[in-house]
C-alpha cells in the first residue's frame, strides 16, 4: 500500500485538513476553536474517517498556520507562506503571485518553481482582511457567504471613505440610513478591501498568473473588485481554503520520499492521537 | 470686563466655556449626539445658566471642532487645532508638543516658542489611537470608559498586545480574558498599545518637550502614564483637559473684541 500524508492548517478562523496519497483522498474544513490541541485531534480523526484510513496509515504529518505549534502529533511545522506556495504550485503551476485573504490577515506571496521568492503580510490592521468583511456583513444583517452574490446586483459601488474597520462600520450604517442600497454598500466594501489588498500586494512585483486563496477567494464580488485593481484575471482554485493544508501534506510527501530514496524513514513526533489528548 | 463664549463641537462630545476676559467662569460638556446645531445651543445654555447668564450677556462667540460650521450663533469659527494651540499656550506656555486624544481622532500639534502652530498631524484613518479604542474595550469589560485609567494603574502584570488595531485588540482582549488575565492587566496593556500608536504621531511632528495631553483621553491616567513612559518625560495635563479647545476658542473671542 502506498503511504498517506496529512497536512493540517490551523488558521485564526478556520482549520483545514488534507489527506493525500498520490492524490487528495479527503479534506475537512471547520471553524478554529480556542483549544487547538483538542481541535487538531478532532479534525484529523474526521478526515481519517472520511478517507477510510487509520492514524497509523499516515506516514508523515505536517502542521501549518497560526496554530501550528499546538499540534503535538505533527512531525514537522512549516509556515503557511511556504505551504500556500507549494499547494498552489501543485494545483496551478503557472501561478507567480498569490493573494491570500484570511480571517484575520492578508498576504501576498511571490513564487518561482513552487519556491517562495517574496512575501508581504498585514496582520496588524483589520482593514483588508476577512474580519473587515465579517464586521460589515454583520452590521448590514447579511450572511458573510452571501456578500459576493449580493454585490453583483449593485448598480454602483457606494464610496466608503474610511479605511479603519471601526469608522467604515459607522459610515456604512450612516449611508444605509441615508437610503443607500445594501447591494451598493456591499460592492463599496469590496472596493475598500480590494484597495487595501492591492496596496499591500503591490509592494511585491505583481506578475501573472495571479491566484487567490483563503476565505476571501470564495467571495466573487471581492475577486471581481481585485481583478479590476490588478488589471487582469485572477485564478480561483477549486477549493481555495485548503491550499495551505494541501501544501503541508505535499511537504510531508517530499520529506518522506527524500528519506525513502535513501532507503530510510524520517523521524516522527512520537505522539499519537491518544497521547495528545492528555495535554488538553 | 466682558463675557465671551468658546464652543467646541467634537465628534464625541460638545464643550462650552464661558470666560470673563481671559478667566474661565463656567463650562459644560455633553455628548454631541446627532444634531450638532441643537447640542451647540444646549451646551452653551448650560454653561451660561451655571453662572446666571443668558446669550444676551455674551459679547463674542467663537466655535471650533468637527461641527463648528453648525453653530449658527457663533460670530466666528476656527479649527479645533488652532484653538487647542491657543488654549494650551495660555495654560502651559512652555509646551511645544500637544497630544489631543479625542473620541474619533487623535492629533499631535507642534508649537513654536510663541505658541504658534509649526506643524500638526491628524490620525483620522485608524481608530487605534483614539477614544473609540477605549470605548470598544470598555464595552467588552462591561465598565465605564472613565474607570479604565484608575483600574489600569493597579496592574501587576500588563498583558502585551500585538496590535493597536481596535478590532484585533478587542479579540485579543477577549482571548486574554478567557485565559484568566485580570482586567487591570488587560487595560494596562491596552493603554500601552494605544500610547505606542499615539507616539508614532508625535514623532512625525518632531517632538520637543514640554508635552501636554488634551482631550477626553487625557482623563485616562493609565494612558498618561503609558505616554510618559514612552516619552521618558512628564506630560502636562490640565485640570479639565477636555475643554482645552473650547477655552482656546473663548480666548480668541476675547482677543477679537480687544482688537475692535
Amino acid at each position: 500500500m502506498s503511504p498517506y500524508f496529512a497536512g493540517i492548517d490551523i488558521g485564526s478562523t478556520m482549520t483545514k485538513v488534507v489527506i493525500m496519497g498520490d492524490e487528495i483522498v479527503a479534506s475537512i474544513i471547520g471553524p478554529t476553536g480556542p483549544e487547538h490541541r483538542k481541535l487538531a485531534n478532532k479534525v484529523i480523526e474526521e478526515a481519517l474517517i472520511k478517507a477510510a484510513l487509520s492514524f497509523e496509515d499516515l506516514a508523515y504529518i505536517v502542521a501549518t498556520g497560526y496554530g501550528r505549534i499546538n499540534v503535538p502529533f505533527a512531525d514537522r511545522q512549516v509556515t503557511e507562506i511556504t505551504c500556500h506556495a507549494k499547494g498552489i504550485h501543485h494545483l496551478l503551476p503557472k501561478v507567480k503571485t498569490i493573494v491570500d485573504i484570511g480571517g484575520q490577515d492578508s498576504k501576498g506571496i511571490k513564487i518561482s518553481n513552487g519556491k517562495v521568492t517574496g512575501f508581504v503580510m498585514n496582520d496588524k490592521c483589520a482593514a483588508g482582511t476577512g474580519r473587515f468583511l465579517e464586521i460589515i456583513a454583520d452590521s448590514l444583517g447579511v450572511p458573510l457567504v452571501k456578500l459576493g452574490e449580493i454585490s453583483l446586483t449593485a448598480d454602483k459601488a457606494a464610496e466608503i471613505s474610511s479605511t479603519c474597520t471601526v469608522f467604515a462600520e459607522h459610515e456604512v450604517i450612516n449611508k444605509l440610513s441615508g437610503g443607500e442600497s445594501v447591494a451598493n454598500l456591499v460592492a463599496g466594501i469590496h472596493e475598500s478591501v480590494a484597495t487595501r489588498v492591492y496596496a499591500l500586494v503591490n509592494k511585491l512585483k505583481i506578475e501573472p498568473e495571479v491566484a487567490i486563496t483563503g476565505g476571501g477567494a470564495k467571495n466573487i464580488g471581492l475577486v471581481k473588485a481585485l481583478e479590476h485593481k490588478f488589471g487582469f484575471p485572477i485564478v480561483v482554485p477549486p477549493e481555495p481554503l485548503i491550499t495551505g493544508a494541501l501544501g503541508a501534506a505535499l511537504v510531508g510527501k517530499e520529506v518522506y520520499e527524500k528519506y525513502a530514496s535513501e532507503g530510510l524513514v524520517p523521524t516522527r513526533s512520537g505522539h499519537g492521537l491518544e497521547e495528545a489528548r492528555l495535554f488538553s | 470686563m466682558a463675557f465671551v463664549l468658546g464652543i467646541d463641537v467634537g465628534s464625541g462630545y460638545s464643550k462650552a466655556v464661558v470666560c470673563e476676559d481671559r478667566s474661565i467662569r463656567s463650562f459644560a460638556v455633553m455628548p454631541s449626539g446627532g444634531d450638532y446645531k441643537e447640542i451647540a445651543r444646549t451646551v452653551a445654555t448650560k454653561a451660561l445658566l451655571e453662572i446666571g447668564l443668558s446669550f444676551n450677556d455674551v459679547v463674542y462667540t467663537v466655535a471650533a471642532g468637527y461641527g463648528a460650521g453648525m453653530v449658527d450663533f457663533a460670530d466666528h469659527s476656527l479649527t479645533d487645532i488652532s484653538c487647542h494651540a491657543t488654549g494650551i499656550h495660555h495654560l502651559f506656555p512652555s509646551v511645544k508638543t500637544v497630544i489631543d486624544v479625542g473620541a474619533q481622532f487623535s492629533r499631535a500639534i507642534r508649537l513654536d516658542n510663541d505658541g504658534r502652530i509649526a506643524n500638526f498631524i491628524l490620525n483620522e484613518k485608524c481608530a487605534g489611537g483614539s477614544g473609540k479604542f477605549l470605548q470598544t474595550i470598555a464595552r467588552i469589560l462591561h465598565m465605564n470608559v472613565n474607570e479604565i485609567g484608575d483600574l489600569s494603574l493597579t496592574a501587576t502584570n500588563p498583558v502585551e498586545f500585538t496590535t493597536a488595531c481596535a478590532v484585533f485588540a478587542e479579540s485579543e482582549a477577549v482571548s486574554r480574558i478567557a485565559e484568566g488575565a485580570a482586567p487591570a492587566d488587560i487595560l494596562a496593556g491596552l493603554n500601552k498599545a494605544m500610547a505606542s500608536k499615539i507616539i508614532t504621531l508625535v514623532t512625525r511632528v518632531s517632538y520637543a518637550p514640554d508635552c501636554a495631553l488634551t482631550g477626553g483621553g487625557a482623563k485616562n491616567r493609565g494612558l498618561v502614564k503609558a505616554i510618559q513612559e514612552e516619552l521618558s518625560t512628564t506630560v502636562l495635563v490640565a485640570d479639565e483637559p477636555q475643554i482645552t479647545a473650547a477655552f482656546g476658542a473663548a480666548l480668541v473671542a476675547f482677543e477679537r473684541i480687544q482688537a475692535r
